[in-house]
């Protein structure tokens, strides 16, 4: 009785696994299939994007309308159905494409669509990454914290033993008055400390000289909280996507709000900041991302983005020069902007550092027909010896300063 | 005891007082009229019409930007593309590297190195880029995307189509052209026969 019992169980079982596997390989079938294809179109209850938001869509239609649609929509049109046409006419008359999916990859693709799972709302994750160690202000702040304790500490211990010996107590405030005018009583001392004033107010003074028309470091906060590292790192845009003017030009182009639209007409949603940031494009370009249209007659507003490498006007600097003739890439002068959240100055950008890679940089020579014979004369000129940039008049003052 | 705690606290606190300093703040400018001339900076302001960065005056063309792609944003300006285009650069090695390095900094992220979506693009609408070689699925032009001519290619560069944005901004005539040999010549029939 028993033994048939679990055979029953296991027969049940089995019928069941096989019920589930064959649903869950139908779904994900459904799910590539929609992926590849149809996703850079359409959401299911993402609202609309080129074409129409599909939720519900299996209720709404029958499925052999959506396979013939599905097929060759531009066929469909053709053949006079009614609802085809309407919806070619709402959706501006952009044909979709003709996918010809197998019968079984049909079948696959609508019930993906009739049942898509229910997206899980992705939680922000707060990184921690910042928190290497702690800075080096917070474990002196903490040593001059554990050293006032200290000293408070010792001063009750004193005035106790005062007490006992019947000798007049002082104060924290007291204490250390009086040890302190009785540590510069000594001239040694006084010399000592002197000394360390002197050398403390000097460092203090030439660091503040030096650090004059230097901003290294700078990192301002910008209107916008655009991540190079997520731009840039994480999804491997060239820099010269969007600084497009940088290969041509002396400046390098900060990108005008349609070069952002160019992805984020679709993407509406950051990785960091949710909604919030991109919103300020749409807010500046005058877009409805619920309809996904621009509004007309929109009074657009400029991005204030915040310059962080400014060289003096006293100095001409010129972007094509250095990346289109001199082939550098970018992060030599600006450091790795891919990696970096907020962007801050990388280089020192004085005229020291200017002229030391100017010093430094081999002059690139192969393909550039244009200055052949003058290339064949350095040659001649410095033979055996490298020809850099400083050879062929890079420190000319003219050069930057005119 | 406390007079070497009191020393050792004085420096302690010097020390950290000089490591204070702001990175949100650029520092101090020698002689601010020199760094600045009321000359225009390129993307500044100015108080006569405010932003520096401006459309071009109507009815003039900068240099270099004479359009002599006339076709519309249309589907008919982009099927008329498509029948009349023809790609005036020639099919040099010269042409075509410089193809490969636009392509490399325009489109690759989303339409991969070899033209078949694998791009690095992380959103979930970037795993249905279209691949140039596929020769099943029928486009809008009409033919599958490895029969795309050049002028389907340069009118869906310049405007945009489906989900791509329209790129004239960013890429002149002359290397659009460029980008249009280059898929057509290597990526269209990539890995076929």
């Amino acid at each position: 009785m028993i033994r048939t019992y679990s055979l029953n169980s296991r027969l049940l079982f089995l019928t069941f696994f096989f019920t589930f596997s064959l649903n869950l390989f139908a779904q994900t079938d459904g799910e590539q299939i929609f992926k590849t294809n149809c996703i850079s179109c359409h959401t299911i209850g993402g609202g609309r994007l080129i074409g129409p938001d599909l939720e519900g869509v299996t209720a709404k239609r029958n499925a052999d309308w959506l396979k013939q649609w599905i097929n060759s929509s531009s066929d469909f049109i053709a053949s006079g159905d009614a609802d085809a046409i309407a919806i070619f006419e709402e959706y501006n008359k952009v044909a979709m494409t003709s996918f010809y999916f197998e019968d079984e990859d049909m079948d696959a693709l609508l019930a993906y669509m009739e049942n898509p799972p229910i997206e899980e709302k992705e939680v922000a994750t707060t990184t921690a990454e910042n928190d290497k160690g702690m800075s080096s202000s917070t474990i002196l702040l903490l040593i001059a914290v554990f050293l006032f304790l200290l000293v408070y500490i010792l001063t009750s211990i004193k005035n106790k033993l005062k007490t006992q010996l019947n000798q007049p107590t002082e104060t924290l405030s007291e204490t250390i008055i009086n040890q302190g005018k009785a540590f510069l009583a000594e001239s040694r001392n006084v010399a000592i400390v002197g000394f360390a004033v002197f050398i403390i107010v000097m460092k203090f003074t030439f660091d503040t000289l030096m650090g004059v028309g230097v901003t290294t470091n700078y990192q301002p906060e910008q209107p916008i909280a655009f991540s190079h590292k997520i731009h840039a790192g994480d999804n491997g845009i060239d820099c010269n996507y969007c600084h497009s003017s940088a290969r041509s030009s002396k400046t390098s182009g900060i990108p005008s709000a349609n070069v952002c639209m160019n992805c984020h007409a679709n993407i509406t949603s950051g990785t960091n900041t949710g909604t919030a940031e991109i919103q300020k494009i749409y807010d500046a370009i005058g877009y409805d991302p619920d309809t996904r249209t621009y509004i007309e007659g929109y009074e657009q507003q400029p991005i204030k983005w915040v310059r962080i490498h400014n060289l003096p006007d006293f100095a001409y600097f010129n972007h094509s020069q250095h990346v289109t003739v001199g082939k550098l890439e970018c992060q030599e002068c600006h450091g790795p902007v891919q990696e970096m959240d907020v962007v801050k100055q990388e280089s020192l950008m004085t005229m020291g550092w200017c002229i030391n890679c100017h010093r430094e940089t081999e002059v690139k020579m192969e393909g550039n027909d244009y200055y052949t014979s003058m290339h064949e004369k350095m040659k001649e000129k410095y033979a055996g010896q490298k020809i850099t940039v400083d050879k062929m008049g890079g420190l000319e003052c003219g050069k930057c300063h005119y | 005891m406390i007079k070497a705690i009191l020393k050792i606290g004085f420096f302690v606190a010097v020390i950290f007082l000089a490591a204070c300093s702001g990175d949100s703040n650029p520092g101090y400018e020698f002689m601010p009229n020199m760094y600045r001339s009321p000359s225009m900076e390129t993307y500044g302001e100015n108080n006569i019409n405010g932003m520096n960065a401006l459309t071009p005056v109507k009815g003039t063309v900068a240099r270099g930007k004479l359009k002599t792609f006339n076709y519309d944003k249309t589907l008919e300006g982009y099927l008329n593309a498509g029948n009349m285009a023809v790609n005036p650069m020639e099919n040099t090695d010269e042409n075509l590297a410089d193809g490969k390095s636009l392509y490399g900094m325009f489109c690759k992220h989303c339409h991969g190195k070899t033209g078949t979506g694998d791009g690095t693009m992380r959103h979930a609408i970037y795993s249905a880029v279209p691949h140039y070689n596929d020769e099943k699925t029928i486009r809008r032009s009409g033919t599958p995307m490895s029969e795309l001519t050049s002028g389907h290619i340069f009118h869906a560069i310049t405007y945009g189509l489906n989900a791509m944005g329209p790129h004239a901004s960013q890429i002149t005539e002359e290397e659009r052209w460029k980008i249009v040999l280059y898929v057509q010549e290597e990526l269209q029939h990539y890995g076929l026969e």
